[in-house]
């Protein structure tokens, strides 16, 4: 029909007719008009504040026309993304104008819960929803029995002490449970075990020579994303770049050496490189040290006597060599890990050659396993072997950001007995028990499991939760066994879920909050760091907010505050109030809006008060504060920890990790058993000395490989705002920007070689499956991923969310899967860090 | 003389999508339907090899503004719809546009229908916007997810005063920032941005610095330069358009 219309206009045109023919608007209305010059863009302004699409978090400006939130930019100040945002900046327009938000205040009336159950939400107001709440947390209070209440918090800005840690405290609840392990705790837990910092590191790009990127794609993910865009083009022609990861990412294409490792073996692929670096005499001699004589003793599968060697910045390479790394040749690593020898070793002398400057950047694909921990620890240990740990185009620790700390001492006077005794009760994620020793910076349950409140909820264990806060968050459908999770939420008495969009965790909600969008919509501020800049950037409302929505982390708990007052419990209301007053003024805040302006302006004071130089960017004053919107620091200082400074227990960077050690025997001890039945508890494989170095452990797979023969691989889009930009009709159109996808669909990528066997082709439809559940998607026959492997970026699977993001909002149906259903749920229990990564979700593929 | 260029640094280039998601919301573009993309600016993705030794590349792509521009010759209104610029833009004015959806038949760069994406190495420059249709249907829309809770697309267009409500406003003789039904479109350069002295927006918003625009024939500007300094490619030469979009580098290593 559309054809024939057309032949039908050009036949009108020839005929002169078509103006008359087609009855359009005459255009002469327009012509009027738009006649003469060019009047260019309507006016506007650009306005601070902060992204929070990814771990990124740029400072960025937004363009304002009318009070409408038109484009996206970075902020021009910024050292860190220079002025330019990734794709998720622009993106983020669909999620402010998304047409599916919540506008108001919600309340479930149909007591069932669980997927697919409509919970029948009908509309409230603001008091009735904050009756409610503050209603049953006295409830709670009354029965003695504050720890029952928890705090589900999911991405944040540092406002979060108020709702996270001042409002649970004086509660009385020792329940606030952070999305941290969901992240890559283990990736942290292999730069503190090695380098004394649990943290994420920052890269010299810049400077580089060689960029070893390990389990990630900077250019599309993980915290320095609009930085490494800028740089990578410069990267490649002044450096190698070799990428580790079973499927071809955006990195690889451009870089020099792809190696295709088979998913969770990264140890083997990284001791061999060291085996290579040691026994070829190629490690970094100023950091590690040498033999005292200069002769190399490290030969393959040969111990070496401790007292031949003298380190410099380091700790037990030796140890590490005889434990670890002296039997890892390259020929043994291919046959564990599938990456060629060759190549293993031409990779390592590469490093060798162009060390120090050699970036190495380990991600969460590298880490986040059941066995993790080490796999972390031990492409880290590279780092320091070629001495760009802290180095000159190497990765960097950070500058710091002068900002003030929560008022600690004001928060407790306002403790009760009750909130003192119960807000030190076991937390609901049964960090630091035997089986979980979630060893953040060092300690026994230092860190949250976030996955294990799944189980903490449906065993019970150490109590039961009456009634879970969460926001920013969607951990039903984030983590890793999302039907665990559905059973855990069924189980909660009173959930209240303040948020966007009507997501999975909504749709177990008893009272809904409409939340303001990150970044167009509420203050905050956060820290970050890029490019060797710490930056403190502000969040900031650049339009009016849209509906009723209400800034989670500030006014949500005032508001409660103010209620819990009224039934007479005034201690959150007198200890909030006490705790942020103006600090121009000080003046305490008598309403929520105040208490949010005073709270962010406590934090920030130091970087605009003048009261002391802290360096970096010159601010002067609140107003000014506002108007740029961000602080840089100064560069960060090359070689800050070297001499000495690692915060490790040895004070150097460990090969032969004395901190690990001491934090296992530290947890060992608090229950009474050796560090053996600690690392067999959770379910590692060391045992004796070999614990405390990075080395090799056989991944774990969940499934036997017989019947999932395929490993599948987990990552992020590059249009992933985390797990919110899936109700935005752009992510679709664009999914093809992610190398081997398709737009408009959700692509598991399968190599030719593995579909022809399955007789899969492309575009088909096929079921996977593995012990954590099933789903439909379509195939991609693709060359750039490992046979044997399958893979399919995280985001889309949603059945609630939106009319976008689901197939069917109404009957809950998800479009496309959930990756965090077809990964079991696990954990890796040494960090805490959930285990989405390493292939320890084995599937089987079907033609549908 | 000017003759406006845009060259594209595929070294530098990492297929991100922040430019063509960039230019959506610079020129309002509608989300696609009836096979019309309504992505002035795209991509197409090459996959080369057998693994181990695949090859990736993408290739970002928008209007050529060819000086020698089929769509320009196959215009049949008079004076024409689509032509040219005397700065070698070529334009389109919105008013004298009767939809024949000529141009696109002609463009070797568009496509009357694309089914699929850049993944298969579809896409189209020009677009039409179906007669009687609601250029944003995602804002013409008043279901209410949740009734009485959620938002709908009228709602919120109504409530930010604009559709889409992120609407970008500007103004040029020929083309709206929105456009109406019954009419092609393209990318226009951003003239209505170039009059004023800045540069098109997916230029300005490349995160990588890998677009870089200009006067070709003033061997003064960074076009220019470049264009001495390396072997330019286009897309399809073997039509002879004479693309004024240019591209440099290798993707990959």
């Amino acid at each position: 029909m559309k054809i024939k219309r057309r032949d039908f206009l050009k036949l009108s045109v020839a005929t002169g007719a078509a103006a008359t023919v087609l009855g359009k608007p005459t255009l002469n209305a327009f012509a009027a008009a738009k006649s003469g010059a060019v009047a260019g863009e309507a006016a506007g302004q650009w306005k601070p504040s902060t992204c929070q699409g990814c771990t990124t978090w740029c400072p960025v400006e937004v363009f304002v026309q009318d009070g409408r939130a038109v484009k996206v930019r970075g902020n021009q100040h910024s050292k860190q993304n220079d002025g330019f945002v990734c794709p998720r900046g622009h993106l983020s327009l669909q999620q402010i104008y998304d047409p599916d938000r919540i506008k108001r205040p919600m309340k479930r009336t149909n007591p069932k819960k669980g997927r697919g159950v409509d919970p029948h939400f009908v509309p409230i107001s603001w008091d009735e929803a904050l009756n409610t709440i503050a209603d049953k947390m006295m409830d709670l209070r009354n029965a003695g029995e504050p720890e029952k209440y928890c705090l589900m918090r999911g991405r944040y800005t540092y406002l979060r002490d108020v709702i996270y840690d001042a409002m649970p405290k004086i509660f009385g609840s020792p329940n606030n449970i952070s999305h941290s392990s969901m992240c890559a705790e283990s990736e942290k837990f292999g730069a503190y075990y090695t380098e004394g910092k649990w943290a994420y590191r920052d890269y010299d790009l810049d400077k580089t020579k060689y960029l070893l990127v390990w389990g990630c794609d900077p250019v599309s993910s993980n915290r320095l994303v609009p930085s490494a865009i800028k740089r990578l083009g410069n990267v490649i022609d002044q450096a190698t770049v070799a990428v580790v990861d079973p499927k071809l990412n955006n990195t690889a294409a451009k870089g020099h050496e792809w190696l295709p490792i088979k998913p969770g073996t990264d140890a083997a692929a990284a001791l061999a490189i060291a085996h290579v670096l040691l026994s070829e005499g190629l490690w970094f001699k100023g950091f590690v040290g040498d033999f005292t004589d200069g002769k190399n003793r490290f030969k393959a599968g040969q111990k070496v006597d401790e007292s031949t060697f003298a380190e410099k910045e380091t700790n037990g390479v030796i140890k590490w060599w005889n434990l670890a790394v002296k039997d890892m040749t390259p020929a043994k690593a291919e046959a564990l890990c599938d990456v060629p020898a060759d190549q293993l070793i031409r990779v390592a002398r590469g490093m060798g050659k162009a060390a120090p400057a050699v970036c190495v950047m380990m991600g969460p694909g590298a880490a986040m396993h059941v066995r993790g921990g080490y796999n972390a620890m031990s492409v880290h240990a590279l780092a320091g072997l070629v001495g760009g740990c802290d180095n000159e185009g190497g990765s960097l620790q950070t500058a710091k950001i002068p900002v003030n700390k929560m008022p600690k001492d004001i928060l407790e006077k306002y403790q009760d007995d009750l909130a003192k005794k119960h807000s030190k009760m076991p937390k609901i994620d049964q960090r630091g028990t035997l089986a979980i020793p979630a060893l953040a910076k060092g300690k026994s349950g230092g860190g949250v499991c976030a996955n294990n409140v799944a189980n903490g909820i449906l065993n019970k264990d150490p109590y039961e939760l009456k009634m879970v806060v969460g926001y920013m968050n969607n951990f039903v459908f984030s983590n890793n066994g999302t039907e665990r999770w559905e059973k855990a939420l069924e189980q909660i008495d009173f959930l209240v879920h303040i948020t966007t969009n009507a997501a999975e965790f909504t749709m177990f909600a008893d009272i809904v909050l409409p939340g303001a969008i990150s970044k167009y919509e509420k203050y905050g501020f956060i820290k970050t760091k890029a490019n060797r800049y710490a930056t403190c950037s502000l969040l900031q409302p650049v339009v009016e907010p849209m509906w009723e929505s209400i800034n989670d982390e500030t006014e949500f708990p005032f508001r409660i505050a103010e209620k819990l007052k009224e039934r007479g419990f005034a201690n959150l209301y007198d200890g909030l109030r006490a705790m942020y007053p103006d600090p121009e003024t000080g003046k305490k805040a008598n309403t929520a809006k105040e208490f949010t302006e005073y709270t962010l302006k406590y934090y920030t004071a130091p970087l605009w008060d003048g009261k002391k130089d802290v360096g970096g960017d010159k601010i002067s004053g609140w107003q000014e504060m506002l108007e740029r919107g961000m602080w840089n620091s100064k560069p960060y200082k090359y070689r800050s920890q070297w001499g000495g400074k690692f915060k490790t227990v040895s004070k150097k960077f460990e090969f032969y990790s004395e901190t690990l050690k001491k934090a296992l025997k530290g947890h060992a001890k608090k229950h009474n058993v050796s560090v053996d039945t600690v690392m067999a508890k959770s379910n590692y494989t060391a045992r004796g000395e070999l614990a405390f170095v990075p080395h090799y452990e056989e991944p774990f797979r969940n499934g036997d490989m017989k019947k999932y023969p395929f490993t599948f691989v987990d990552y992020k889009s590059r249009l992933n705002r985390e797990g919110r930009s899936q109700n935005a009709p752009w992510y679709y159109e664009f999914k093809h920007v992610d190398p081997g996808d398709v737009g408009n669909q959700d692509s598991l990528k399968i190599n030719p070689v593995d579909a022809k066997k399955l007789g899969i082709r492309d575009g088909d439809q096929v079921r996977i499956t593995s012990m954590g559940g099933s789903g439909v998607c379509t195939a991609r026959l693709w060359e750039g991923i490992k046979p044997g492997t399958v893979a399919k970026s995280f985001g889309q699977g949603h059945w609630a969310t939106g009319d976008t993001a689901a197939a069917d909002f109404k009957n809950g149906v998800e479009r496309g899967f959930n990756n965090n259903t077809i990964i079991p749920w696990d954990i890796d229990r040494l960090s805490g860090s959930n285990a989405r990564n390493g292939g320890q979700a084995v599937v089987n593929i079907k033609k549908v | 003389m000017t003759q406006y260029a845009m060259i594209i640094d595929l070294r530098k280039c990492v297929g991100c999508g922040a430019c063509a998601l960039a230019c959506k919301t610079e020129n309002n573009t509608a989300l696609r339907s009836n096979g019309q993309t309504h992505n002035w600016a795209d991509f197409i993705h090459e996959t080369t090899g057998k693994f181990p030794k695949t090859g990736y590349k993408t290739t970002p792509v928008l209007c050529n503004h060819c000086s020698n521009a089929p769509c320009v010759d196959a215009c049949p209104v008079e004076p024409k719809a689509m032509f040219k610029t005397k700065d070698g833009i070529t334009m389109h004015n919105d008013e004298r546009c009767i939809g024949c959806r000529a141009c696109q038949e002609a463009c070797p760069y568009s496509m009357d229908e694309v089914k699929r994406d850049g993944a298969y190495g579809e896409y189209s420059v020009i677009s039409y916007n179906e007669e009687g249709e609601p250029y944003q249907a995602l804002f013409s829309d008043s279901k209410e997810l949740i009734p009485g809770c959620t938002t709908s697309g009228t709602h919120i267009a109504r409530a930010a005063g604009a559709t889409p409500p992120h609407l970008t406003r500007y103004g040029h003789p020929e083309y709206d920032d929105t456009r109406r039904s019954g009419i092609v479109e393209k990318c226009y350069f951003c003239d209505h941005r170039v009059k004023k002295g800045d540069q098109p927006y997916c230029v300005e918003s490349c995160p990588a610095g890998a677009r870089i625009f200009g006067n070709i024939r003033d061997s003064g500007s960074t076009v220019a330069k470049l264009l001495k300094k390396h072997k330019p490619s286009v897309l399809k030469p073997e039509a002879g358009t004479q693309p004024n979009v240019l591209y440099i580098g290798e993707y990959g290593t």
